[in-house]
């Protein structure tokens, strides 16, 4: 938008005109000391937890230990030009941060700031940080199904709209990979995304920007950013300023789904403040409430009741349920997921995939056990055709991890167990997939059925995912109307089986791969 | 600062009881006034700091300067303070003692700034909106800041109220 100068002096003397002067009363302090992003200040006597402060230049803070006659407040951002004996003024108002459409496709700050380049943010709506989850009469059980896009995932662990599902794993084991692909499958189909980033490198947040951009995922994509060099204060509040802009849709009655892409280092970057604090470090030197950072944070994703939601919007929107799905990462060091955070965090979800590096390393990528992942609430939201297919992958794979351990030492091993572990290593072929190649769910459904009914049992392993390939665009090509059939109900009747045994059975005979 | 605070308020509220018990609270707010405007001399710091300086020695310094000013009980407070190496705490205990006073006297001090100097009959006005305000009685003290364009600003304790140009442009510079 092209603004001339007349334009921005009659914004202005309107500004000034609907100015109204009033007499400002407020409580004052002093800063007594600035040591690390903490800053001590005197006074304020009537200071709430968690309040905003404002010190000199616009510059603000949030107030977290209110003692007899300090508070100590951690800086929102830079603090180079406060000195000691600077007046600090009380604001009032709790941390909040713009939520709204507008901010869809931008990528802000922790504080909701823009920071693409884009200019402002158009919303006028404000949310504060920190809100108290919906209770128990607002909740609805989880019953549809988030696709991540991702065969091994959305057949064996499947996510539920309203769930909270761990993503845990080493670095370098393709915990990102993961979320960038459920964010890509979302396109088109309502479901608004935010990717907070915790403490990242600013290279890897531009190239997860660049990608979405490259797939056409940024427009119904927010992307919350707070880097490895900004203040641990906002890599602290990054997920909570996330969140709130998450049940901004949540209780429109919409969907959403976001990613904290890691808790670990907000965990850290909490650690770091509690420590500068003098607050007592407990196990592994974290503060004694690092627990509930992450519950409260992980509480607020969850699936709101039409009543609700009806509710919320002052009876605007009627009949539709909202949620907000949450997927956190958690990067564990050398495998151990019985360290302090990883463990709580466990806890808190309703599941988790877990990433393995020897599994990445021998080329199964997404790098899934499927032994130790586990969805507690998803099945119940599954597809049916994913559904009643997924159970025979599954089944296939557990047999297979049994035997292929003792296979290994047995020269000859009987008929059966054979078949077993040759199934088992096709499977474990076929939930290869590549990264930003999300699948719908009728190829899901075309390539499961194509392993249950054994027509991978002929070919060579190294030949799966070519055959894989060649039946998904020989069905796209030759059978769309069944494919979009299947992914308009989800069915799997015996019409649909029929129609994609028949079809496979074509494919086989006519097709090359 | 607020760890010197901190420390200072059983001295400040020890010295408080005794006070209203003897009903002795301004003298005592004069030797407290006193000793503290002392200990804010750099030289008395100093000296205070000094490890060389033994205690008895520092005990008759400060009765020396301070002389006439310190009553019987006063002369016993600095010998405590020494005692207890918290002479330094003087200024914060002071401090203290005016407030626990004020408020035990039912009044708040506060301070007014303005761009102009008050009249007389201005200053009655302040008095009586202020008191509305605070619900409480208010001794003010005023002092001018040009700095102000136009306005006050009225503090009292850490509440303040700004009422001046200054301010008034401060946010509407924020609303731009």
């Amino acid at each position: 938008m092209q603004l001339n100068p007349s334009e921005i002096s009659d914004l202005i003397k309107k500004k000034i005109e609907n100015f109204d002067v009033s007499v400002e009363a407020h409580t004052e302090g002093t800063v007594v000391s600035i040591t690390d992003g903490i800053i001590r200040v005197h006074g304020l006597s009537e200071a709430m937890q968690g309040e905003m402060l404002e010190f000199p230049d616009n510059t603000f803070g949030m107030a977290l230990n209110l003692e007899r006659d300090s508070v100590g407040v951690v800086m929102l951002g830079a603090y180079q030009h406060i000195t000691e004996g600077d007046t600090v003024k009380c604001t009032g108002k709790i941390l909040e941060v713009p939520v709204g459409e507008a901010l869809l496709g931008r990528v802000v700050d922790g504080l909701g700031k823009p920071i693409d380049g884009k200019g402002a943010v158009d919303t006028t709506e404000t949310s504060p940080v920190e809100k108290i989850a919906p209770g128990v009469i607002a909740r609805q059980s989880v019953d549809q199904p988030v696709q991540l896009g991702l065969k091994s995932i959305d057949s064996m662990i499947p996510v539920g709209r309203g769930q909270r599902e761990l993503i845990i794993g080493d670095r370098q084991t393709g915990k990102t990979a993961i979320a960038i692909d459920a964010i890509i499958n979302q396109k088109g189909t309502g479901v608004k995304c935010i990717y907070v980033a915790i403490g990242q490198k600013r290279s890897s947040i531009a190239n997860v920007v660049r990608k979405l951009e490259e797939h056409d995922a940024l427009a119904h994509t927010i992307i919350v950013s707070a880097s490895a060099s900004e203040a641990a204060a906002l890599q602290f509040i990054a997920p909570y300023t996330g969140c709130s802009m998450g049940e901004f849709f949540r209780d429109k009655g919409e969907d959403a789904l976001i990613i904290y892409d890691d808790l670990t280092k907000q965990a850290w970057a909490y650690r770091q403040m509690s420590l500068l604090l003098r607050r007592p470090p407990g196990r592994e030197a974290y503060p004694g409430d690092v627990f509930y950072i992450h519950s409260r944070l992980l509480e607020r994703a969850s699936r709101i009741n039409a009543a609700e939601v009806e509710k919320l919007t002052g009876g605007k929107v009627k009949g539709k349920t909202g949620s907000l799905t949450a997927l956190p990462i958690i990067e564990t060091q050398g495998g151990d997921v019985s360290a302090f955070v990883p463990t709580n965090v466990i806890s808190i979800t309703d599941g988790q995939i877990f990433l393995e590096s020897d599994l990445f390393n021998s080329g199964i990528r997404p790098a899934v056990n499927a032994g130790l992942s586990v969805s507690r609430v998803g099945g119940a939201a599954q597809t049916k055709i994913i559904k009643k297919l997924g159970g025979g992958i599954r089944l296939d794979l557990a047999q297979y991890r049994e035997l292929a351990a003792f296979a290994q030492f047995a020269s000859d091993l009987d008929e059966s167990t054979r078949k077993q572990i040759e199934r088992g290593q096709r499977v474990t072929e076929l939930m290869k997939q590549d990264q930003y190649s999300p699948m719908s769910v009728a190829e899901m459904g075309v390539s499961l059925h194509a392993a249950n009914e054994g027509f991978l049992d002929d070919l060579e392993v190294a030949k799966v995912r070519d055959f894989e390939a060649a039946l998904q665009s020989y069905m796209k090509s030759e059978e769309a109307d069944l494919m979009k059939q299947i992914n308009d109900t989800g069915n799997y009747s015996d019409d649909i089986k029929k129609g994609i045994q028949s079809a496979i059975e074509t494919f086989i005979k006519t097709s090359s791969w | 600062m607020s760890e010197l605070s901190t420390l200072a308020r059983p001295y400040a509220e020890a010295v408080f009881k005794i006070a209203v018990e003897s009903k002795s609270a301004s003298d005592w707010s004069e030797m407290l006034g006193f000793l503290s405007a002392v200990m804010q001399d750099k030289e008395m710091l100093a000296i205070v700091a000094n490890p060389k300086v033994s205690q008895e020695q520092l005990t008759t310094l400060i009765l020396d300067i301070c002389q006439d000013q310190l009553k019987e009980q006063g002369i016993n407070f600095v010998k405590l303070l020494v005692q207890n190496d918290r002479l330094i705490l003087a200024p914060q205990i002071s401090e203290l003692f005016e407030a626990y006073k004020a408020e035990h006297e039912g009044y708040v001090d506060v301070e007014i700034t303005s761009a102009y100097a008050l009249t007389k009959d201005e200053q009655k006005k302040f008095v009586s909106t202020l008191k509305k305000q605070l619900g409480k009685d208010v001794q003010i003290t005023t002092s001018i800041d040009k700095s102000l364009i136009g306005g006050f600003i009225a503090k009292a304790g850490d509440k303040v109220i700004d009422g001046s140009v200054k301010g008034q442009l401060q946010q509407l510079a924020k609303k731009l």
